[in-house]
């Protein structure tokens, strides 16, 4: 009898031909993940579990196991020989005396062993009443489910209840992208959601010192090590974004000042997708949310670059982001008061449908080529490890 | 590194750190113990709390010890409050953890009075005169302005206390004027009175709250009863000590002409540049605010920082927030209070140093001026 903790994936089995892939990436993210802790992954007829590890350090392992993406849930459960007695003894023993109702669930994998799963739950759930006179059955809402799985390898394996995990693909399986990561609470929300779709994200900053603070960017380096716990590794470029604001300040018309901040971004974005092998940008742009964030402010700003654009938050509603930064614990951190680049120089009234023809008419004053250039040529780099 | 928030703290005597391993390595025991050891720590702390109230020329009273001025204010405050109709009147300049008791108090139901203050930055004297009767039980008012710098007329509003509710409290928060402002207690009314160790080259962790008559203040927390039950809490010795030494080593007259000179220097050096005002409430040599037309003033904090030239952004308390509430008082005008900066000196600075600020603050203003306009 030992504790081992039952894995499960989720879509990973609706991959057909891809998923022993798509499996071999999951197993390698959850070693990688586990790194430092004594432990064996197992796996047996296509179910993963972790065994052979100090139960005293099980929160931990379930803790990070939760970050896992492609990890739909996972239960602490008891492994004992598979056999009748072997079983109805154990579950005689179990405790419910906090319990008010309950079922029993039986899973067969192992298709030889005599008894059917439908018997079986009978049977056992007549032990617990036998042993627990106060207690009900309730078939669709008990307040717990023993649920008894009965495996191939000569192994039987009892648990209470799932604890739910990240889902989503496992980190890797989608490529590589950029995420343009600012200090709000939306950008660390945008590459949590698309390293849920497996997509592994470098991260990139854009600082106007001394218009904004040290703490701005400390607070960005934070955020970044936040996300790590699902995103794995990232790396951070910190790019200078002072000499272009003061250049667009000075010859552009105000109300373009943030479209053309934006497609400059885009553009560095860009640039350092290509020197790093990343296919797609990043954002955390949400539809409507502020002047820039409008369709056409969108298109205007798109309309730059030539690789894939996401905008895994497009859809949501503030409250919705907020929500889902308070789950991945980066909402504490993003709300701090210090000021992003975008806040700089910040116009009255930036217009909302900016148009493309205008932009790369004000755009004409700048030496574009050349301020990109110096962005990227002075960038300072910082790895994050995971968290 | 030129360092010009000395209103925020101040670099410690190196004298103090010697004070700080003897007491902490030698002399280590507890004054409340009954060795003859602890004995000794005890008296050493009697000698100090004498030696504090001579230099605040009190001729009567006690020193209580505290963790820092946040504690001795709220000591101060919520220690005099009593049931019953009475009424507590504040200065609308206050610091945070005067104000903010404040506001606490109206919260929950006190009667209190947030008195304005006048052009001068001062509390409006006929304002203030206005709302006492006998009635008041306190009146709390600061020694100095941590964002202005003005000092207010301590005997002028101990008269009208005297005159309108002499039973009333006065308590002042003294933690920019404590050692910096030449000061006799004996010629006020002021019945407690905070200031803290590290605005003035002692440690941090250690302040004090001078206490007119302790049988009229009450304990804010239960504990062992040390310093008449009204602080429990085993004495800082070591804080103490420091603080005693930091006392010793500050000659307050001299000092406060010496920086009086500095601040002279300085403005004068800094009207040249167009665009600088010098926001002048003829109030603490230590500190006052400049206004750098057109760029925001937390943009030339992080400039000048990077050049080595150290301000602050009003009070650090409050910097975080948008706007400043004393300076909104003043009616300052809204561009300028973003644009404002604080500056504030030591009595160790030399005119040189001023003078290199100076030539550093008006070419970063110059250059940064020039990148946004």
């Amino acid at each position: 009898m030992k504790k081992v903790l039952l894995l499960k994936f989720g879509e990973l089995f609706l991959k057909g031909k891809n998923r022993n892939e798509f499996k071999k990436l999951l197993k390698h993210n959850i070693m990688k993940k586990l790194s430092g802790l004594s432990f064996r992954l197992g796996e047996e007829q296509g179910r993963l579990f972790v065994c052979d590890f100090d139960e005293n350090q099980t929160d931990e392992f379930v803790e990070r196991l939760q970050s896992v993406f492609g990890l739909i849930a996972l239960a602490s459960a008891t492994e004992i020989d598979t056999g009748l007695e072997e079983i109805k003894g154990f579950v005689s023993k179990i405790d419910f005396s906090d319990t008010k109702t309950f079922k029993v669930d039986v899973k067969r994998a192992d298709k030889s062993f005599s008894v059917l799963s439908n018997d079986l739950e009978k049977l056992l759930g007549g032990i617990v009443l036998d042993n627990n006179p106060n207690l009900k059955v309730d078939l669709y809402t008990p307040e717990r489910v023993l649920n008894v799985e009965i495996r191939t390898n000569q192994k039987t394996y009892i648990y209470d209840k799932l604890l739910p995990c990240a889902g989503g693909l496992p980190l890797g399986s989608a490529g590589r992208g950029l995420l343009l990561l600012s200090g709000g609470i939306d950008s660390p929300v945008a590459g949590y959601l698309v390293s849920k779709r497996g997509l592994e994200i470098e991260a990139v900053h854009f600082h106007s010192y001394p218009y904004t603070s040290v703490q701005a960017k400390e607070k960005v380096i934070e955020l970044a090590k936040l996300i790590s716990r699902y995103c794995g590794k990232i790396k951070l470029h910190i790019v200078s974004f002072t000499q272009i604001q003061e250049q667009i300040h000075k010859n552009c018309d105000a109300d373009y000042m943030i479209t053309i901040m934006r497609r400059i971004m885009m553009r560095i974005a860009e640039r350092l997708c290509k020197k790093n092998g990343l296919g797609a940008i990043v954002t955390g742009e949400s539809l409507g949310q502020v002047a820039s964030q409008t369709m056409q402010s969108m298109n205007v700003t798109n309309s730059v670059v030539s690789i894939p654009v996401f905008r895994p938050v497009l859809c949501f509603d503030k409250e919705e982001i907020m929500n889902v930064a308070r789950k991945i614990k980066t909402y504490d951190t993003s709300i701090l008061p210090y000021e992003d680049c975008c806040t700089v120089f910040l116009p009255k009234n930036p217009v909302i449908k900016p148009t493309i023809k205008r932009a790369e008419f004000l755009e004409k004053k700048l030496d574009v080529d050349f301020l990109v250039e110096c962005a990227i040529d002075n960038e300072e780099i910082l790895e994050i490890d995971e968290y | 590194m030129i360092f010009l928030d000395n209103a925020g703290t101040t670099k410690m005597f190196e004298e103090c750190v010697d004070i700080h391993k003897k007491f902490s390595c030698k002399e280590f025991f507890n004054p409340s113990a009954l060795s003859t050891e602890s004995l000794n720590c005890e008296k050493l702390i009697l000698e100090a709390e004498k030696y504090i109230l001579k230099r605040l020329d009190a001729p009567e009273g006690n020193i209580l010890f505290t963790g820092c001025a946040t504690e001795s204010n709220n000591l101060a405050i919520k220690g005099s409050l009593r049931s019953g109709k009475y009424e507590y009147v504040f200065s609308a300049g206050e610091h945070p953890s005067v104000f903010n008791v404040a506001k606490k108090l109206e919260a929950d139901g006190y009667i209190v009075h947030i008195v304005p203050l006048a052009n001068d930055g001062r509390v409006d004297l006929q304002k203030l005169e206005s709302v006492l009767n006998q009635n008041t039980r306190l009146i709390s008012i600061m020694h100095v302005s941590n964002e202005t710098g003005a000092i207010n007329d301590l005997e002028k509003i101990s008269k009208l206390k005297e005159k309108f509710c002499p039973k009333a409290i006065l308590h002042v928060d003294g933690v920019q004027g404590f050692m910096k402002i030449p000061f006799s207690m004996r010629k006020t009314a002021i019945d407690l009175y905070s200031f803290s160790g590290h605005k003035i080259h002692g440690p941090k962790g250690i302040a004090g709250l001078y206490v007119k008559n302790k049988n009229a203040l009450k304990q804010i927390f239960e504990g062992g009863g040390q310093q008449f039950g009204l602080r429990s809490g085993t004495e800082n010795v070591s804080g103490i000590m420091q603080l005693k030494k930091a006392v010793e080593l500050l000659d307050e007259k001299k000092n406060f002409e010496h920086v009086s000179k500095l601040k002279e220097l300085f403005n004068k050096n800094l009207s040249i540049y167009n665009g600088i005002k010098i926001l002048n409430f003829d109030g603490s040599p230590y500190i006052e605010s400049v206004i750098f037309s057109g760029v925001k003033g937390e943009t030339m904090l992080h400039a000048l920082d990077s050049e080595g030239v150290i301000v602050g952004l009003g009070s650090a308390c409050s910097s975080k927030k948008a706007g400043n509430r004393i300076l909104e008082e003043l009616k300052v005008a809204h561009d300028d209070i973003v644009s404002s900066v604080r500056i504030s000196f030591n009595a160790f600075q030399t005119e040189d140093e001023i003078l290199s600020a100076c030539e550093i603050i008006g070419r970063v203003y110059k250059d940064i001026k020039e990148r946004v306009s």
